[in-house]
């Protein structure tokens, strides 16, 4: 029986889920303190913390383009490239490397049906609640956006040309919880 | 010696030579009277040496009426089943008026061909037969545990040459070369009002099964080769094992209904060990311990819930527990760490409806497979199971389990090839038919049982097991002989599950208040049709390996809710399609060990000064390494893709139609080396995704977010630790400023290091549906290439 891939299916619905939902109900909402949270019932979650690379030190693919990091003539970041015209060119974000560190990333679900000022009285219903960890550490984090004229840099005729590069370097506070819920018509 | 213990000792010796496997040659013997027993006290004994050849048309047993035939029933020599098996009795009687027996039986086959019941005479559960080599001893002495009445004996005996075969339809699968030595002393065996009581204090032994093997030839019959081939019959591996136990027994007249038997059971595992080897690479569980209860298992010739008519097994309940010292993988012995297991399986009320636990025997296995065949209509109630994993000390205990289900299992040796509408496969054919069925997790504890119940069932995602499933399941599993080299096994399978409500993260059904309903992230509305082809499954040198040659699936996720599962409102529906060739996994014993996290560097003051925590998590734990080679799409059943839809019609009672609605599809996705290296015209797809996986479970760091008091009221600052105390309230507290002490007591959660790579993956179009302007692409093309992608999490549930 094929159980990784249901686990494997599950972490693309989850994934596509936190970013598919980044506005509902959390602009609407005030960020719940420790207190408010002791009122609610269904609790219970996993509470996460780590670091995750990108190519620290290269990718796997070992060709004309793609090498090592200590290859200075060699790209190796990962890469992205799509594109939105049949037979057009491509977008791409290339050379993407970098180290996010967080500690305290929490995830359960729970019903809001108090607090917000008598508002989740109002909204009375269940949410995925992920909680932000305060502070995400970027450590090199960067990429390049390109345009390029093949989906592979070892494509015949391939050019490509450099739009912007970006390095972050430094914390980013995220504070409060992202809540997400359903709306309108499934 | 009185007549009447004559009397005694001659029926007496029926039985216990029926346990001993000597009941054809107790059956030529003649009853002494007590002027022989006068003659041959303080004699040699008596001598008898006999060749027994048996056959019977038909052994029956009637209870209320109806009855079970046990057909084609003989006793001959298991190498020539035309001549007798030679026995050889000595038997004399001790000074202390014991009956002592010496026995050898020489290979000796004892088979039924067919077990019939009278209310199904069309089929047949199928043929077993037993290929045996004994030398014991046996000594009967009057007197049990509760006086005179009774009977004590002491049994002692080797097996070899040993065979156990079940055979369907010309196919079977028989343990070969069994080798045992077994003790068991002080049995005693009495009678108290209208109950049989027998006591074993101690049963020791050891056993060793040289290989486990399948034939689809109807020729072969018990052989280890092949008759027409002369090839040695494939083999699903060897077993060895040893057990010390001790276990009472209450037998009683009565079914559930009119005449049957009540069956009371009562065993300790003092120790034991099984060890499965596949080419000589083990798969060991050691140091086993524990004990269970049997509690009114009763035995009836009747009919099932549907009418069927079926040998019925009805339980009352069953407890017990059961250690695990050691789960050793591999050649050199690594282990994964402990187990222990609590249960009862008891009647409960589950979803407004009470089940309870019964195993109803009937002929006939798969409807297409042939006459001969095994079905189980089974009724299963788990009211609590607590499953522990424990890891270089660190425990983790999955908390009240539960499970539920009603449906027919069927059994059946098959062969390859298509009769009628069904497909087999060579092996072992465990089929699913119109299986209702759930399960649920109420939590974890983490340390002991007393612990407080947290939340992070969902954890087990990262193993592929839903935190709670509900389902309905049709379908098989076909267990092949031999591996992808020498023994092992070959899985194909095909499963469909309708109905399914899988949660993906789910809260408890009881918080010490009473069940309620359970909240949670459900897959609800849940269709998933599995199919596996060619699934290699070994043991290594490394570890447990698997090697899928084929597998696609689709999982129809009709509504993902939030909150109740059936009521909660709906995300929509979410499609995946999967599709892959040559996949892997491979289980290896031992996870991260010593590990840098957040830092770089191989040894502690090189992580530290990195600015990393350097963690020896020890040589348990788990290390999954998968290798998922997603292929290009084939068919529209055989293929990657993700669909979400959402905004569909509504029919009248409010019910989301399929395929109505506006859908976000990513199609054809795939893997790819890079290109076509071995110029055959394709892109070569070798490499696919591949994850490393260390599990252990281990101390985790747990920051508080907020100042204050938490969701359990206790206080701290931002950024304090939790530092897990017995003392406290709560069983924790926290730290500003953490000793080295309290470091040690960090809640324990399950460290996880991982590491995804691939070289290309590729989505063929990304469109837009729109049920009535059909289908606009709006990403012709993405391909992503050359990640490597390295993660260090800790995932530590919370109340």
């Amino acid at each position: 029986m094929n159980f990784r891939t249901y686990s494997s299916g599950v972490l693309r619905l989850l994934s596509v889920l936190a970013l598919s939902f980044p506005g509902t109900g959390f602009g609407e909402m005030a960020q719940l303190d420790d207190g408010d949270l002791a009122s609610v019932s269904g609790q219970g979650g996993i509470y996460l913390s780590g670091d995750i690379s990108i190519n620290e030190l290269g990718g796997p693919v070992q060709n004309s383009y793609f090498g090592s990091c200590a290859d200075t003539s060699k790209k190796c970041g990962a890469r992205l490239a799509y594109r939105l015209k049949e037979g057009g060119g491509w977008m791409v974000l290339d050379e993407i490397r970098g180290k996010f560190s967080f500690e305290g990333l929490t995830l359960r679900v729970r019903a809001v049906d108090d607090g917000f000022a008598g508002d989740g009285q109002l909204f009375n219903r269940d949410v995925l609640e992920i909680g932000l960890p305060n502070i995400v550490r970027y450590d090199s984090v960067e990429f390049k956006l390109a345009a390029s004229s093949t989906a592979r840099p070892t494509d015949p005729g391939f050019q490509q040309t450099d739009i912007i590069a970006v390095e972050m370097q430094g914390d980013v506070i995220l504070e409060g919880n992202l809540l997400v819920f359903p709306t309108g018509n499934p | 010696m009185s007549r009447s213990e004559c009397a005694r000792y001659s029926s007496f010796a029926t039985i216990v030579a029926l346990i001993a496997g000597t009941s054809h040659a107790v059956a030529d013997m003649q009853r002494l009277d007590e002027a022989d027993m006068a003659d041959i006290s303080g004699q040699s004994g008596i001598t008898m040496e006999l060749e027994v050849g048996m056959k019977a048309d038909r052994v029956s047993y009637f209870d209320d009426g109806q009855g079970i035939h046990l057909e084609g029933f003989s006793v001959s020599s298991a190498s020539d089943p035309e001549a007798g098996a030679r026995h050889v009795i000595k038997m004399d009687v001790g000074a202390d008026a014991s009956l002592n027996l010496d026995y050898l039986i020489e290979d000796r086959r004892v088979e039924f061909s067919d077990i019939r019941l009278a209310g199904a005479p069309g089929v047949s559960m199928g043929g077993v037969y037993f290929d045996h080599t004994l030398a014991g001893i046996l000594r009967i002495a009057p007197g049990g545990a509760l006086g005179g009445d009774g009977y004590t004996f002491d049994s002692a005996y080797t097996m070899t040459g040993g065979r156990l075969g079940y055979r369907t339809n010309g196919n079977e699968v028989f343990l070969d070369g069994i080798a045992m030595d077994v003790e068991a002393l002080g049995m005693t065996l009495d009678v108290s009002g209208d109950t049989l009581l027998f006591d074993a204090p101690s049963i020791t032994g050891s056993y060793t099964v040289d290989a486990i093997r399948y034939s689809n030839n109807p020729l072969n019959h018990g052989s280890s080769a092949d008759v027409t081939s002369g090839a040695t019959l494939a083999s699903y591996g060897s077993l060895e094992g040893d057990f010390n136990i001790s276990s009472a027994t209450e037998i009683r007249a009565g079914g559930r209904e009119g005449q049957g038997l009540i069956l009371n059971n009562s065993t300790t595992i003092n120790s034991a060990n099984f060890i499965y080897r596949d080419d000589g690479n083990a798969l060991a569980f050691r140091d086993i311990s524990g004990a269970y209860e049997l509690n009114d298992l009763r035995v009836d010739v009747t009919q099932d819930w549907q009418g069927r008519d079926a040998l019925g097994l009805t339980l009352g309940s069953l407890s017990g527990g059961l250690d695990i010292g050691r789960i050793e993988l591999g050649a050199v012995g690594k282990s994964i760490g402990s187990l222990n297991v609590n249960f009862l399986f008891a009647d409960q009320n589950f979803n407004g409806r009470e089940y309870t636990n019964a195993v109803y025997l009937q002929g006939g296995g798969h409807a297409d497979a042939g006459p001969q065949g095994l079905r189980l209509a089974t009724e299963w109630s788990l009211q609590r199971a607590d499953l522990s994993y424990t890891d270089n000390g660190n425990r983790v205990i999955f908390s009240g389990l539960q499970s539920w289900g009603q449906g027919d299992t069927t059994v059946n040796i098959t062969e390859a090839g298509t009769i009628g509408e069904t497909e087999f496969f060579d092996g072992l054919r465990l089929g699913f038919e119109n299986i209702e069925a759930g399960y649920r997790l109420n939590g974890l504890k983490v340390g002991s049982e007393d612990a407080q119940l947290q939340g992070g069932t969902e954890l087990l995602l990262a193993l592929g097991v839903y935190p709670a499933y509900e389902f309905e399941v049709d379908g098989h599993i076909t267990l092949g002989a031999g591996g992808a080299s020498g023994e092992g096994l070959t899985i194909n399978s095909d499963i469909q599950i309708t109905n399914g409500r899988a949660a993906l993260i789910a809260a408890p059904y009881d918080e010490g208040e009473g069940e309620v309903p359970q909240k949670g992230l459900w897959a609800s509305d849940l269709n998933y049709d599995i199919h596996v082809r060619a699934m290699t499954v070994d043991v290594t040198e490394e570890g447990f390996a698997i090697i899928k040659g084929e597998a696609w699936s689709t999982m129809d996720i009709g509504n993902l809710r939030i909150g109740d599962k059936e009521a909660g409102s709906s995300f929509g529906r979410f499609v995946v399609q999967s599709y892959e060739t040559g996949s892997s996994m491979e289980i290896v014993p031992g996870g991260a060990g010593a590990a840098c996290v957040g830092g770089s560097g191989s040894d502690a003051s090189a992580c530290s000064a990195s600015g990393g925590n350097w963690e020896d998590r020890g040589d348990e734990g788990i290390t999954i390494k998968l290798k998922q080679i997603f292929a290009k799409a084939v068919s529209e059943t055989r293929k990657n893709a993700f669909i979400w839809e959402t905004n569909r019609e509504l029919t009248a009672n409010g019910k989301a139609v399929n395929n109505s609605g506006t859908k976000l599809v990513l199609n054809d996705i795939y893997t790819s080396d890079g290109g076509d290296f071995d110029g055959n015209g394709i892109d070569d797809n070798t490499f696919g995704v591949q994850t490393d996986i260390a599990i252990d479970v281990y101390q985790t760091k747990v920051v508080k977010k907020k100042d204050g008091p938490d969701s359990l009221g206790v206080i701290g600052s931002r950024g304090d630790e939790k530092i897990m105390d017995t003392s406290a309230t709560e069983g924790y507290r926290y730290a500003t400023e953490p000793s080295t002490t309290d470091i040690e007591n960090r809640p324990l959660g399950f460290a996880v290091q991982a590491r995804s790579q691939f070289k290309e993956l590729a989505i063929n179009n990304v469109d837009l549906v729109h049920p009535t302007g059909g289908a606009q692409t709006a990403i012709y093309g993405v391909k992503l290439q050359n990640f490597d992608i390295k993660a260090n999490l800790s995932a530590t549930p919370i109340p």
